[in-house]
């Protein structure tokens, strides 16, 4: 049996109370950044396991399932596994200069630990088979997000962390209310055994209400319009390499969460036609990506612009998911990796470039091509994949999203699609005006050493690369759903 | 090695050499023989153009059965030998006019220059819809920084709406347009006789013209057209070989593509979606034309001009008769050479005497009379009169027009050439016969290196009048079978 998908969870986890004792900021770091490697090394060698031997399931304790607590790693997992470790370490490794500005000192350590302890739950829930272990992780990640949160220099991030706990907690209120729904009709946790037990029996109505629950709580954790509000100032008052790891990882893993409740517990989506639930949806994510488009084109602060965005690129994936053909959730798994590492990658941008300033605003960015050519020209290319220009990663989602949305009954769809992605140009281009257009000079910006800039220039070259060979992006999507539907089916 | 992959290496090597050097000495003859070299190129291949159109070089496959590939024809032999010609003369005009008017930061004028030409002739070199697509949006980005070359507010503005117009109609028709085709019949490649096959849905067919024309905005058919004046902000030699040569022509050089290689006559003309493209085009010349008229800026003049001008090589392929896709052929060529020929003279003017409109232009023959001259052979290409090359295409289009029986057409084609008519002849009767009633400077005559490639291509276009039989014979050799 191998031991890789505990150790992901549990290695991090050993490093966390060694880092407590150790206090000294340098030294954490430098653990944190390590352990970060390690982990994602360890997930490439999970991925090349389950690659080649098929989904790996790890008995804790050796006690068996439906008891027992399970982990399980398929390929789903390992994908966004992937995303999540490459996300934490990129991010870790351009973050020691931002963290050293931008937090009080004293606090540096816990910093790190948190953010550790954040990424063990990301990994937790991705890993975990078990329904209320997946809530545990959640909560775990979500604990020390209004830590990192309130670490932020703008005397609103007290209050931003105070709003995320509220809105977190009525979030997870409806997620264990659902579990514990599930749990009292099924009589078990462990996601295997559910699916199961819901393909012989009739799905009484209370199990769909539950379901639902689990639907509102994840999308009140992960940001999907209309529930998005808190995100909004979040990701403008917290930490600025906070904010980049996030854009990447926080929201994607909600998406985990309902492609698993959706494909894998519920085996369809089915029950949500049954009651035209994804009619709704649908509208309201169509409401949503015209709504959140139309806010970053009015946005002044940069930050704001940017999470507006990441709501509309959300409800792509959305409207993808609830699409439910085989071609449009490979659109919209090949979306989440492609979006992750550009909006990381302009998150990281900012925060590299601003070291100083938590907040801003699209102003300031004036005069930066001249004074920063190679970070502004990363910056390009991330927005453009943000656009869909062809040979960016943006553009193979485009396609694979507009293609499959033509192709299916919600074809109109696509017109939401293409006219919102030319909205996307009025916002970018307003930046990208500033950035080589405008001459000023700029006291906000701070210089930029090589390590700093080497993750930016990864995820832009990264942007271009997935642009050109999909398949990693596309090949490891289309296996996914072709496991998804082969489950569906029988 | 194949020569292919050498003319589309060339520019990109010729960036990373444009990004090192400094002088503006050196540029320039960078620039030069980055230019000579593709222009030699493209002769090259043209002499062996029996082995070149077989060859085919594919780079990679980014979608399944969509790839990334190249290769030429016929047509494409027409436009890459033009657009090469064209970008070597320019060049050498660009030197003097950037001294002239003391345009700096030159590395980045001649390395988006370059990136220009490379798209342009990506899409000349492209064996399918993808390539061409992918090669189309690059020409959009890499001729912006040049739009807004000056970067005041004025051509920041200009500069958005032409970004606004040209990605905007690419992504929100084009894009799914080509999805389309590929949904519909799995394939993007170029095919004589079209891809289409059996599958003539004439809805969706109607359909999916109405989202390529107007897809392919730098064809500027109205209402997308606005872009192309806009972008006359630019230095001249930008709009002379961009905005009149490379990047409409490439626009029209598409839609040529997809009505005979995509669709296939046969299909439109089956689904009456010719009809539709007949239509707008005929729209565009007449609009276009009278919009012209209303301009006193001598570049504005000369873009609605160049609008209503590739509406007439569109009318000429949708006709689709042989002699008519043999004009929209001859059209392509001789426009190009007959507006970069005016685009030219026109910096001339501006840089020598400060005129920029054309009420200005009294009597400023005196002055510059070689520019005027060739102004004049310029204008009359356009009209179509007799003695230059312009008339050949008009010829075929009306021979086209009556083979194929669409009479109502001539009045297009009479209408639109009185009014291109009435544009230009005030041009040329203000600078020979109007009295100039401010005093000029002596410093402000001709500049005999600037107006020397206007010279030479104006020498080329007298050539072909006499030699347009070689044009026809090669069109109907390779292109018209």
């Amino acid at each position: 049996m191998s031991q890789l998908p505990i150790l992901i969870i549990v290695l991090p986890l050993l490093m966390v109370p060694i880092c407590l004792f150790i206090r000294h900021k340098d030294y954490v770091y430098t653990l944190s950044l390590g352990i970060s490697f390690v982990s994602l090394i360890l997930v490439c060698f999970l991925f090349y396991e389950v690659n080649i031997y098929g989904t790996i399931l790890y008995e804790l304790g050796g006690w068996q399932a439906p008891v027992g607590i399970r982990l399980q790693a398929d390929l789903l997992s390992c994908y966004f596994l992937l995303l999540i470790n490459f996300m934490s370490f990129i991010c870790m490794l351009s973050g020691k200069e931002i963290v050293a500005k931008q937090i009080n000192s004293q606090n540096i350590y816990l910093f790190y630990i948190a953010w550790l302890l954040c990424n063990i739950g990301f990994s937790g829930i991705i890993l975990t088979n078990d329904i209320f272990n997946l809530f545990v992780f959640l909560e775990i990640s979500s604990l020390s997000t209004y830590f990192l949160i309130s670490q932020g220099m703008h005397k609103g991030s007290n209050i931003v962390a105070l709003q995320y706990l509220f809105v977190g907690s009525i979030g997870a209120v409806f997620i264990l209310l659902g579990i514990g729904i599930i749990y009292a009709h099924l009589g078990t946790l462990n996601m295997t055994d559910i699916s199961e037990k819901f393909m012989h029996i009739e799905i009484p109505r209370s199990l769909i209400f539950s379901i639902g629950l689990l639907i509102i709580g994840v999308a009140i954790k992960s940001a999907i319009f209309p529930l998005h509000t808190w995100l909004i100032r979040t990701y403008a008052y917290s930490p600025s390499i906070i904010v980049a790891y996030f854009a990447g990882t926080s929201t994607k893993v909600g998406i985990y969460i309902l492609i698993r409740v959706f494909l894998d517990i519920l085996n369809s989506i089915n029950p949500l036609e049954e009651y035209s639930l994804i009619q709704l949806i649908l509208f309201i994510s169509v409401i949503g990506v015209l709504l959140s488009t139309t806010y970053a084109i009015k946005q002044v602060d940069l930050k704001k612009m940017l999470a507006f965005s990441s709501i509309a690129q959300l409800s792509y994936i959305v409207i993808a998911l609830m699409v439910f053909t085989n071609e449009s959730v490979i659109a919209s798994l090949v979306h989440v990796f492609n979006h992750s590492i550009i909006k990381t990658g302009l998150f990281l941008i900012i925060a590299t470039i601003f070291v100083t300033n938590q907040q801003v605003e699209t102003n300031d960015l004036a005069g930066l091509g001249k004074k920063y050519p190679y970070m502004m020209s990363a910056f390009v290319i991330l927005s453009f994949g943000l656009i869909g220009i062809p040979l960016t990663s943006g553009f193979i989602s485009k396609w694979y999203l507009v293609t499959s949305i033509l192709d299916s009954n919600f074809w109109y769809l696509s017109i939401i699609v293409l006219l919102t992605s030319f909205m996307t140009l009025f916002y970018i281009w307003k930046l990208i005006e500033k950035i080589y257009f405008v001459q000023t000079n700029n006291t906000k910006t701070g210089s930029v050493l090589v390590h700093q800039g080497l993750g930016v220039f990864v995820l832009a070259a990264l942007t271009l690369y997935l642009g050109i060979d999909t398949t990693f992006t596309v090949g490891v999507s289309e296996n996914i759903t072709n496991i998804i539907f082969s489950g569906v089916t029988k | 090695m194949n020569l292919l992959a050498l003319h589309l290496l060339l520019p990109i090597i010729g960036m990373i050499i444009l990004n090192v050097v400094k002088k503006d000495r050196v540029l320039y003859v960078t620039h030069v023989l980055i230019s000579l070299f593709s222009f030699l190129i493209a002769v090259k291949i043209f002499i062996e153009k029996n082995y070149y159109f077989q060859q085919n070089l594919n780079l990679f496959e980014i979608i399944p059965n969509i790839s990334i590939s190249f290769n030429l024809d016929g047509l494409g032999m027409i436009f890459l030998l033009v657009s090469n010609f064209l970008w070597l003369m320019t060049t050498i005009y660009s030197h003097r006019y950037l001294n002239l008017n003391a345009i700096n930061d030159r590395s980045k004028f001649y390395i988006f220059f370059t990136l220009a030409m490379f798209s342009t002739n990506a899409i000349i070199y492209s064996s399918n819809l993808f390539t061409t697509f992918i090669f189309y949006e690059f020409l959009t980005l890499s001729t912006y920084p040049l739009v807004t070359f000056k970067k005041d507010e004025k051509s920041i503005d200009n500069g958005k709406k032409y970004l606004y117009y040209l990605l905007g109609t690419s992504i929100i028709f084009l894009l799914p347009a080509i999805i389309i085709t590929f949904d519909l019949t799995g394939s993007l490649e170029y095919k004589v006789g079209g891809i289409f096959g059996n599958n003539n849905d004439s809805m969706m067919i109607n359909i999916l013209v109405l989202l390529f024309i107007f897809g392919v905005a730098k064809s500027a058919i109205m209402p997308f057209h606005k872009w192309l004046p806009a972008a006359m902000v630019a230095p001249t030699p930008v709009s002379a070989l961009l905005h009149a040569v490379a990047v409409v022509k490439s626009g029209v050089y598409i839609m040529m593509k997809i009505i005979l290689f995509i669709f296939g006559t046969q299909i439109l003309q089956e689904t009456g979606a010719d009809l539709i493209l007949i239509f707008v085009s005929s729209l565009t010349i007449i609009s276009a034309s009278i919009m012209a008229l209303r301009q006193d800026n001598i570049k504005l003049v000369l873009a609605y001009s160049t609008i209503s001008q590739l509406s007439y090589i569109i009318l000429s392929v949708s006709i689709l008769a042989p002699l008519s896709v043999l004009a929209a052929i001859l059209h392509l060529i001789f426009h190009a050479l007959g507006k970069i020929i005016l685009f030219l003279s026109a910096g001339v003017i501006t840089t020598c005497m400060n005129i920029k409109n054309v009420s200005d232009m009294n009597g400023i023959s005196s002055r510059l009379p070689f520019t005027i001259f060739l102004t004049s052979l310029g204008a009359f290409v356009m009209i179509g009169i007799p003695p230059t090359v312009g008339f050949f295409s008009k010829w075929y289009l009306l021979l086209g027009i009556v083979e194929s029986e669409k009479l109502y057409l001539l009045i297009v084609l009479i209408v639109s050439t009185l009014l291109n008519a009435s544009y230009y002849f005030p041009i040329i009767y203000k600078s020979y016969f109007s009295k100039n009633n401010s005093a000029y400077k002596d410093s402000q005559t001709e500049d005999y290196l600037l107006i020397l490639p206007i010279i030479i291509i104006g020498t080329v276009t007298i050539v072909l009048f006499f030699d347009v039989d070689s044009i026809i014979m090669f069109a109907q050799g390779y292109i018209i079978k």
